[in-house]
């Protein structure tokens, strides 16, 4: 179930829309944002503000990359093997944060915290290799500075979990 | 028209046409997957690439999406549009698993052919296959996905083609997946279609599975007999059984699909407990001793009561042969005429329809998707007829507005205007409609009686005012269009709506619009009934029985059991027989009761039969086998077999029209020539035995040639204050209430639980809530289902499925009112 | 480096504000437009420019504009396309994040030109903080009447939101984004009427990389003679944003006349070569324009000069490689780039792409034959035959790999192994 917030506010968005059905990416966002990642229940909660059906959505869902209609972690990381951050480094950035982390790509973490998408060129060859956290831009990045990124995320997490 | 040149040879081609098309018109047929005649074309396979040597394309393109124009030359034959195709079906077998000897559509597999006949023979891919996990789709069509060539037919047709929305591509790139959310049951009634596209094993036919390559079968053309529209449909069966039912092309009618009754329904002539011998005072008795029993029978009544204590009822689904046999079985024999409907409402209805259609007015379901307006009154096409929505569909698809008029909660594959109003007001409404569509400019061509009935219509509804406004958009667009056709149930409606939706459809017919006019009846041969059928019935069969003069009823493919609520009372009235006589091929109650049954066999067996459907089509069913026990019945499968005999076990049974004529000779009339041997092949002109005087042929269709009778003869009657309580109506469903399919263990498993639907202000004040059991209260008894709540329909109404499940049905004679107190909540 | 046009508010630490663009001439262009001119007046001068298309395609600006017919009906939309998944490619976000109202700008009067009243600013996920920056300064557009209703007072209203994409190259191609922004799924549609006529809710359309957009502005204000003037090359005009990145001193997006050298782009802005390498090839213009070998060193990067020696100028992405990058690994780098992004429409690109996917990889892992150099061949041929420009695209560096480095790939079936890898032999360090 959504929080009735959030429902009431998508609908709204749905409503002032002239075509309802060019919020859909807005409300995957929205709705993945609240359930982690986009589970069945929020592929129906997405049908069933849009008028469309659970089908429809997953038709979308399932083909765009930062829509994750499978578990996971708490930082998200989109790892660029484009081509110009690939060609950067002896071992590729997503090599290395797989083998930081103990995971395979696609995997998260024991801890829940990270998960380790490959992704397409990201734009940032100027920064190159580069990734991005939850969407946030990370670049010029070096072993040193993947294990500085890395343990920042975690130490804010656990002061995050602490304060709660 | 453009003019072009393909391997050497040139064809002008209506502009428009694509030079795949005009390939086929050639005779060449251009390599496809994607690209379907009913789909239209898509691009995406990449296999009907061509050579563009001369003209405004040049080069490789594909001939999908190439319309043809002049000066075009073009080379199907090329080494290089050759390579590029080959290598085309190199790239769709690198995952597909090559499990051909365990896949049904091996032997019919568009891959298959496409495989050998392009040439890819070795495999050069030493990569990793693909796989996927396949899905449930529920019990009639089976899903293998890795065998997947991804060419969005499935997706098309489901979505595109029949707007339904559960069936779709997920994932992307080289994962993509052709299926549903999650495991479960189509819920789209044209799903079968998937098997007849599908060009290779993704989606098979489920209950056929694994029951035989499509050279081990008896295969022949024919006919669904399930509604009104007469669907083409080749049938194949094995081993004395029929096995399965596809889609037969046949433009004017079901084009290149049929309904998932259509296609699982067949199973009706497989039934296990199908009448198989004569039987005689419940004894099996020989053929020969069974025709003497019947003809002794009769013969001793007619002489101890009269000719007129014999009455004669076939039905809509006895093929025309049969129909016209009975006819002059009771002429010859001076039997009263011969009934085919058990309602008398039934039957006025009917011939009521036939009397309006005549060439110019009556359409095809193929001019249905050229309609750019449909109104449907009191007719709902996905339960009733199903392939029909698919032809609106078409329709709207192409922009056509539509509009029904009904109180049941419709439900369409696309958007549409829904006025629920109450059976009594349909008229009412559709005439305001019209009336407020025709005004003005586009009336001055009516000639004087036309006229005066577009006078005579009502143009105020008094009732439902938050209709009103809707009523007004809907004439509006019926005023713009060209092309409008009024769809017209028989089911649910009044006996004085058939009439005036013919009196409406002509009335629009006589403006600058072309207009167009389909019924939909109750049976494949309810047309044919119409015109055999010489009045109207004045009462129903169960009444006349109750009149104590009939001793004989000879039943012909008819049961009485059927849509009739009141057992009792029809038992009683069975009481006054001296003697029931039944042919049928399904183990109906009445053959239960029949002192003489006489099997006979349904329209894929022994004989060719004729069907009229809806529109005055006549069509032939030529038989796909010729008859008998199925092996799996008789034989226990023992190889070889034990015993060896000279006749086919069950192969007894005839065709209802030759057990006619059988019986006819048998009871020694003077006239000793067969009831038809006139009738012939109605495609020729020695038809002569139809070729009576009420008849109009024209084309493949026949008229009555009265048709348009009594036209604008149509009274809008104000509607009386009845009786205070909801007014129940027995409706139908795409599964569970016609009579044939309700035999099939295959169709069976497509049925839902009964249950009645009534509007949410209805059931609140009956205290009624989603899922509840209720209890209807009739004279004769009570009915208990589960309770549906809609709000897509009129208030005051309870729709009730006259579902094979249920107990007691609700009469067909309408209406039926129950009070609010006889409706409780268990 | 030339006159700096697009990037002219450019500062390093922040975009230029609504003050600082309108004191470089910002909305005079649009103003004039809309107190002194008709729409089909702009559409003329756009057309006398030469402004091509600047999203890869290069198509005439002016005359896609004119595809809209007069009588066409209302609503009517501009989609500024900044999806910019090109692989090498980032202009686009620098150019947002320079000077975000000239941007905006050029989208209103593309609007203004074709009448349009919806603008749908289509931006990729990656992209989320110029996402909310986009949002932010149309609100100050709005504020300053540059935006909305009766922009400047007069009858023109136009308006435009953020559409935030979820990811995937092929939202870049432009049926595909409309697909995308209408929800249903982004595979292209080809063979129907063009955008211009019935796009976006089946009414005219225009989709434009902004960078294109951004012309428009500088367009009016100083002719269309000053912008053919920009450019280096006869039939080129304007200036054009270079993205150098790979193998280069300095990686960054470089504003220069169009038809510049490519061996200036490199050494005059990138700084040259780092040290102890040398140039062996670049990709021109993002992922889907083939390699150009050392020969091409002195090429003009613009659309002519490039299409007669057979290469693309692409997005202007230039991608350098030096003498121990491996090209067959770059290659088989940009394969299952584009085989993991191909919307999985049609055959060539849905299944061909995997296939030459699985050649590359043997061969680069040292289990290749020879026979598979004449398959690569046939392959890159027949990618061309696809659905949309997705597959050729992918076959374009395929080509320039089998057109400039069979050698190359001779020596990883010859050896059976990759070369350049560490301890191979070929290169003392660096990857493939």
């Amino acid at each position: 179930m959504l929080p009735k917030e959030l429902e009431q506010e998508l609908r709204k968005r749905i409503e002032e829309s002239d075509h309802p059905r060019e919020e859909v990416i807005n409300v995957m966002y929205a709705v993945q944002n609240h359930y982690g990642y986009m589970c069945d229940e929020a592929v129906h909660e997405t049908a069933a503000l849009l008028g469309m059906t659970s089908l429809e959505v997953d038709e979308l869902a399932t083909f765009y990359d930062f829509i994750y209609r499978e578990p996971v972690g708490r930082f998200v990381i989109h790892a660029c093997d484009g081509l110009v951050c690939w060609m950067f480094g002896e071992e590729s950035v997503v090599d290395y944060l797989c083998r930081k982390l103990n995971i395979r790509i696609g995997e998260t973490t024991k801890d829940g915290l990270f998960t380790v998408l490959p992704s397409v060129c990201i734009g940032y060859c100027d920064h190159a290799p580069a990734i991005l956290i939850n969407g946030e831009f990370y670049g010029s990045l070096t072993p040193s500075r993947i294990d500085d990124i890395l343990d920042d995320l975690r130490k804010s997490h656990c002061a995050l979990v602490r304060d709660r | 028209m453009p003019k072009l040149i393909i391997d050497d040879r040139e064809i002008e081609v209506p502009a428009g046409t694509k030079v795949i098309q005009a390939a086929e018109r050639l005779g060449i047929m251009i390599p496809r997957f994607c690209f379907h005649e009913a789909l239209g074309s898509l691009g995406a396979c990449r296999l009907c690439a061509v050579k563009f040597k001369e003209g405004p394309v040049k080069g490789i393109e594909m001939s999908c999406m190439v319309e043809a124009r002049d000066g075009m030359v073009v080379s199907t034959t090329d080494p290089d549009a050759v390579s590029f195709r080959k290598w085309i079906i190199e790239c769709l077998m690198l995952n597909h698993p090559h499990d051909c000897p365990v896949c049904d559509e091996g032997g019919h597999c568009l891959l298959q052919d496409e495989t050998v006949s392009g040439g890819h023979g070795i495999r050069r891919y030493q990569g990793k296959k693909r796989t996927y996990v396949d899905q449930d789709l529920g019990p009639f069509v089976r899903h293998e996905m890795n065998r997947c060539i991804h060419c969005w037919r499935c997706r098309r047709f489901y979505q595109d083609f029949s707007g339904y929305r559960d069936l779709g591509a997920l994932q992307i790139a080289n994962r993509t997946y052709f299926g549903r959310f999650e495991s479960g049951r189509l819920e789209n009634p044209f799903s079968g279609n998937l098997i007849d596209l599908c060009p290779t094993g993704v989606y098979t036919d489920k209950p056929a599975r694994f029951k035989g390559r499509r050279w081990n079968f008896e295969r022949g053309p024919s006919l669904c007999p399930h509604c009104s529209l007469g669907c083409n449909t080749t049938g194949s069966a094995r081993y004395r059984e029929m096995v399965r039912q596809e889609a037969r092309l046949n433009e004017d009618v079901n084009g290149y699909f049929i309904c998932d009754r259509g296609r699982f329904g067949f199973d009706f002539a497989n039934h296990p407990h199908r009448p198989r011998n004569a039987r005689s005072a419940g004894e099996e008795v020989s053929w020969e001793r069974g025709i003497e029993t019947a003809a002794e029978r009769l013969g001793a009544i007619v002489r101890e009561a009269g000719p007129d204590a014999v009455l004669c009822v076939g039905s809509p689904r006895c093929s025309l042969e049969t129909q016209v046999s009975l006819r002059e079985l009771c002429r010859v024999s001076g039997w009263s005429a011969p009934r085919f409907f058990l309602e008398s409402s039934t039957s006025r209805k009917v011939r009521s329809a036939v009397s309006k259609l005549d060439e110019g007015t009556a359409v095809s379901m193929r001019r249905i998707e050229d309609a750019d307006f449909v109104l449907l009154l009191g007719a709902d096409p996905v339960n009733e007829a199903p392939m029909s929505a698919l032809a609106v569909r078409q329709a709207q698809r192409k922009g056509a507005a539509v509009a029904v008029v009904d109180p049941r909660p419709v439900f369409l594959p696309f958007p549409f205007d829904h006025l629920t109003v109450t059976p009594d007001r349909m008229d009412l409404c559709a005439a305001v409609i019209v009336k407020r569509a025709l005004s003005g400019d586009n009336t001055a061509t009516l000639s004087g009686e036309a006229a005066g009935f577009l006078e005579s219509l009502p143009s105020g509804y008094p009732f439902d005012p938050e209709l009103h406004s809707r009523m007004d958009g809907i004439a509006q667009a019926l005023e713009r269009s060209e092309r409008p056709v009024i769809v017209c149930g028989t089911n649910i409606v009044g006996e004085s709506t058939p009439g005036l939706a013919g009196d409406l459809a002509h009335l629009l017919g006589r403006t600058a619009k072309k207009a167009g006019l389909f019924y939909l009846l109750p049976g494949p041969n309810a047309f044919g009934a119409g015109l055999q059928s010489s009045t109207d019935d004045p009462i129903s069969v169960l009444e006349t029985l109750e009149g104590g003069k009939i001793k004989a009823l000879l039943l012909v493919e008819q049961d009485l059991f059927r849509s009739q609520f009141d057992q009792e009372r029809l038992d009683r009235a069975l009481q006054n027989l001296d003697c029931l006589i039944v042919l049928d091929y399904l183990p109906s109650p009445s053959v239960e009761k029949a002192d003489l049954v006489l099997p006979t066999t349904p329209l894929f067996e022994r004989t060719p039969s004729t069907f009229v459907n809806q529109e005055g089509r006549l069509q032939q069913a030529t038989p796909v086998h010729r008859g008998g026990t199925p092996i799996s019945q008789v034989g226990c499968g023992s190889r070889p077999p034990r015993t060896f005999e000279d006749h086919v076990p069950g192969g007894d049974p005839k065709a209802a029209h030759e057990v006619l004529d059988e019986l006819y000779r048998s009871l020694g009339s003077h006239e000793r020539k067969p009831l038809t041997a006139e009738f012939g092949d109605w495609k020729a002109e020695n038809r002569s035995a139809l070729e009576d005087s009420s008849l109009v042929f024209v084309g493949d269709r026949v008229f009555s040639k009265d048709a348009p009778d009594k036209l604008f003869s149509s009274k809008i009657t104000p509607t009386e204050p009845r009786e205070k309580g909801m007014e129940v109506l027995s409706v139908d469903w795409t599964f569970g209430t016609e009579e044939l399919s309700g035999y099939s263990r295959v169709a069976q498993k497509g049925e839902s639980v009964p249950k009645l639907v009534l509007h949410a202000d209805d059931a609140a004040r009956l205290g009624l809530v989603e899922g509840d059991k209720a209890a209807l209260q009739f004279d004769a008894g009570e009915t208990i289902l589960e309770v549906g709540i809609a709000t897509n329909m009129a208030s005051g109404v309870i729709v009730v499925p006259g579902h094979r499940l249920l107990e007691r049905q609700v009469s067909a004679q309408q209406p039926t009112i129950v009070p609010d107190n006889r409706i409780r909540k268990i | 480096m030339g006159e700096q046009v697009l990037l002219k508010n450019f500062r390093p630490d922040r975009p230029a504000t609504i003050d600082e663009y309108r004191q470089s001439g910002g909305y005079e262009a649009l103003t004039k437009a809309v107190r002194e001119m008709k729409p089909g007046d702009v559409i003329e001068l756009i057309k006398d420019s030469g402004l091509r298309g600047r999203g890869g395609a290069g198509f005439p600006t002016g005359v896609k504009w004119s595809g809209v017919p007069e009588d066409a009906p209302f609503p009517r939309y501009v989609v500024p396309n900044t999806d910019e998944m090109e692989p090498g490619t980032f202009k686009d976000r620098v150019l947002v994040n320079a000077d975000p109202h000239l941007v905006i700008e050029g989208i209103v009067l593309a609007a203004f030109a074709v009448s349009a009243q919806k603008g749908i600013f289509f931006v990729r996920p990656s992209y989320e903080m110029d996402a909310e920056l986009i949002e932010r300064e149309l609100q100050v557009a709005r504020d300053a009447g540059f935006l909305g209703d009766h922009i400047l007072g007069g009858d023109f209203s136009f308006d435009m939101a953020v559409h935030r994409s979820a990811g995937r190259y092929i939202c870049g191609e432009a049926t595909a984004q409309i697909n995308a922004v209408q929800g249903q799924r982004p595979h292209p549609v080809k063979g129907g009427p063009h955008m211009t006529e019935e796009g976006l809710w089946k009414r005219p359309t225009l989709v434009n990389n902004v960078e294109t957009l951004s012309c428009i502005p500088h367009i009016l204000r100083n002719g269309a003679d000053w912008f053919k003037g920009l450019a280096k090359t006869e039939t080129g005009a304007g200036t054009k944003l270079y993205t150098v990145s790979g193998r280069i001193r300095r990686p960054g997006c470089y504003e220069l006349p169009i038809g510049t050298r490519l061996s200036e782009i490199l050494e005059d802005c990138g700084g040259g070569m780092p040290p102890g390498t040398e140039f062996k090839a670049c990709l021109p213009g993002g992922a889907s324009t083939g390699f150009l070998p050392r020969k091409f060193y002195d090429l003009e990067l613009d659309f002519d000069p490039m299409k007669k020696v057979g290469q693309r100028l692409g997005t202007g992405a230039v991608v350098v490689f030096d003498q121990n990058t491996c090209l067959v690994a770059v290659t088989l780098n940009l394969i299952e780039f584009f085989a993991r992004e191909s919307c999985g429409f049609c055959t060539p690109c849905r299944e061909g792409l995997p296939f030459v996917r699985d050649l590359l990889r043997r061969i680069e892992e040292g289990e290749g034959k020879e026979e598979f150099i004449p398959m690569l061949h046939q392959m890159a041929a027949n990618m061309r035959h696809a659905y949309c420009a997705f597959a050729p695209g992918a076959a374009a560096p395929l080509q320039g790999l089998l057109d400039f480095f069979t050698d190359e790939i001779r020596e990883h079936i010859a050896r059976k192994q990759c070369p350049f890898k560490a301890g191979n032999g070929k290169a003392e360090q660096g990857r493939g």
